[in-house]
């Protein structure tokens, strides 16, 4: 495999965000809104205006009885307040579920335009007529997707703890962020699940016509999210650093799966042939 | 125009035609042995052979559809032949594709470059992917063909003529030993189309790039081909040189005169008609017969101006497509 090819891959593919709208508007809204406004949002209104949040109270009630783990259970119970405890639980599970959408959908942005901007630009042609490698070809566009996204959760991870502790550290008199889910989440699990989420797009760009619909197909990627934040919410699913672990685990044997397909299915006939 | 003297960039040992004639057992650059393409069903290349010899300019003539694209494709791997064997140099295009695509050097015909990246963007990024990264050289070959100033400009912005250019800059940028030409010349005006053909000319004998060019505009071509094959809905139906071809397929001899005087034409003894004042279309059965014609009007008239008109290319062309269709 050659570096150089590789890298000038990703570094095109990256700067050419700048150009896709559509790719860089998602990048900057989604980070302003589930780790600045978001998180704001839920904190102000619990703290001054508790009345507006009876719902607010019963679902913590159903998290804190979900939590598995007794010592966390204990330390919440221990919390002053009632509005200590949803604040604590808001920024640790619900907040930290609905955080994942920033690289999944950052990763699935670019990831889907990644072959499908190519085909619409009639420019893979020129690239598959290059010696460059299939290899080659897709861990560059891997990189360039994986860079963006990566880069932009750990932005946004900074950009939610100063603004959570900011608005948390004078209530509690200590740092309730980041527990131990948000560091399993930010060093274990999103890593992965960028990648999972890129390769899947990959592999559907590489196979679909149109963006259109690459991104009905590659939009799947963000239901088990959602599933997730719902089962925060109904207590159903409570998240811990046991759980977010196993997850990234699972995915990354999925990983390993779906980078075996992509090496299986993709020959340049097919890609070729899938360009027009 | 571009300077052909910076062209010289290596000591490459330039061959030059006469030398390569007395070569007699020599081995083709490039064979494809009864190849054929399908395409759903439809058969779209049928039992296509051919070689080519190093340092060859090769035109593959035929009109739209007739196959001449997907035979670049096959020869570079990115599409595989239904049956038939091809070698390029000394690789398989099915096996190792990416050999061949390192040493030859391609313009699409949709040139296929970045719109939303200056022309200097896209040179540097193609450059890597050929291992061929030279700032240097980008910048003389962009000064030669006239794109030093648009450089930096988005090629969105390009006209077809320049897009043309950069993709030639962007084919020739790795100093292939290969050339595959789609279409070079489509879209571009009478100067365009010199500049383009006179460059090839220039690479084939100062670099000895051996060059496949594929074309359905036969303007000019016969000072940049040695040698032609003729594709008609996907067969060969026609090969040679210029001269061999004239041969094979010209029976009858097609002169134009124009004289200084009117004359009547008809008194030379061969068939003849008037096209345009002063000049004269005569039909001869054999070219020995042109001495003694011109001679003979000489006598009566000066004569300015004496051409063959169908032995240039278009006409062969179109008598060998029709040939085919009778
Ligand atoms: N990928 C493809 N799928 C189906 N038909 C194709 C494909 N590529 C080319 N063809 C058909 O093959 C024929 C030859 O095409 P092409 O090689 O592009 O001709 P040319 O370059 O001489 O104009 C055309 O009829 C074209 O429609
Ligand atoms: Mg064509």
């Amino acid at each position: 495999m050659n570096k150089q090819m590789v890298w000038a891959i990703a570094e095109k593919d990256i700067r050419g965000i700048t150009k896709n709208s559509q790719v860089w508007i998602g990048m900057i809204l989604l980070p302003v809104l589930f780790a600045v406004l978001v998180p704001i949002g839920f904190i102000l209104v619990i703290k001054y205006m508790p009345s507006l949040s009876p719902e607010m109270e019963q679902m913590v009630n159903k998290i804190i009885s979900g939590i598995g783990n007794e010592e966390m259970k204990q330390e919440l119970m221990s919390l002053p307040s009632m509005t200590h405890q949803m604040i604590f639980v808001v920024v640790n599970y619900l907040l930290g579920s609905i955080f994942l959408m920033i690289p999944c959908l950052n990763a699935m942005m670019i990831a889907l335009n990644s072959f499908v901007g190519e085909k619409e630009r009639g420019t893979l042609e020129t690239l598959l007529f290059s010696p460059v490698t299939l290899k080659e070809l897709f861990v560059g566009k891997i990189l360039s997707a994986f860079i963006p996204a990566m880069g932009i959760s750990l932005l946004s991870f900074l950009l939610f703890g100063t603004i959570t502790t900011i608005l948390t550290y004078p209530m509690f008199d200590e740092f309730i962020f980041p527990n131990s889910n948000w560091l399993v989440m930010i060093f274990w699990l999103i890593p992965i699940i960028t990648i999972f989420t890129i390769l899947v797009n990959i592999l559907v760009s590489a196979r679909a016509k149109g963006f259109q619909e690459a991104q009905q197909i590659g939009g799947i990627v963000v239901l088990p999210i959602i599933g997730l934040f719902i089962g925060q919410a109904t207590g159903l699913l409570i998240i811990s650093p046991v759980m977010l672990f196993a997850i990234g685990a699972v995915l990354l044997i999925a990983n390993a799966g779906i980078l075996k397909l992509i090496t299986k299915y993709n020959d340049r006939n097919m890609l070729f042939t899938k360009q027009i | 125009m571009p300077k052909m003297e910076s062209m010289c960039y290596t000591n490459f040992e330039v061959m030059n035609v006469q030398d390569r004639g007395r070569i007699t057992v020599s081995v083709p650059f490039i064979e494809s042995e009864n190849v054929s393409k399908d395409f759903n069903g439809q058969r779209v290349l049928q039992n296509v052979s051919f070689s080519i010899d190093e340092g060859e300019v090769v035109g593959l003539l035929g009109p739209n559809g007739s196959g001449k694209t997907t035979m670049i494709r096959l020869l570079n791997g990115v599409i595989n032949p239904s049956s038939g064997k091809m070698r390029v140099g000394d690789y398989n295009p099915e096996k190792n594709a990416d050999d061949i695509r390192s040493m030859s050097g391609i313009l699409t015909d949709g040139a296929g470059l970045y719109q939303e990246m200056t022309g200097l963007e896209n040179l540097v990024f193609f450059s890597k992917l050929y291992k061929a990264y030279d700032l240097k050289r980008i910048k003389l070959l962009l000064e030669e063909f006239g794109l030093a100033e648009a450089q930096y400009k988005n090629v969105g912005k390009y006209s077809t003529g320049m897009k043309r250019r950069l993709g030639m800059i962007k084919a020739i940028l790795h100093k292939p030993k290969l050339l595959f030409l789609d279409e070079p010349t489509n879209g571009l005006d009478p100067e365009g189309i010199q500049m383009v053909l006179k460059y090839i000319k220039a690479l084939n004998q100062q670099e000895g790039t051996t060059v496949l060019l594929c074309s359905h505009i036969l303007h000019q071509l016969e000072h940049v081909c040695s040698r032609y094959l003729f594709l008609q809905q996907g067969q060969i139906i026609e090969s040679g040189t210029l001269k061999e071809l004239e041969k094979k397929r010209v029976n009858i001899i097609e002169l134009k005169v124009e004289t200084g005087l009117p004359v009547s034409a008809g008194e030379f003894g061969f068939p003849a008609a008037a096209a345009g004042e002063n000049v004269y279309r005569f039909t001869l059965p054999d070219r020995s017969d042109i001495t003694p014609l011109i001679q003979r009007i000489a006598a009566k008239a000066p004569v300015y101006h004496v051409e063959i008109e169908n032995r240039d290319l278009e006409s062969l062309y179109f008598q060998i497509r029709g040939g085919k269709n009778e």
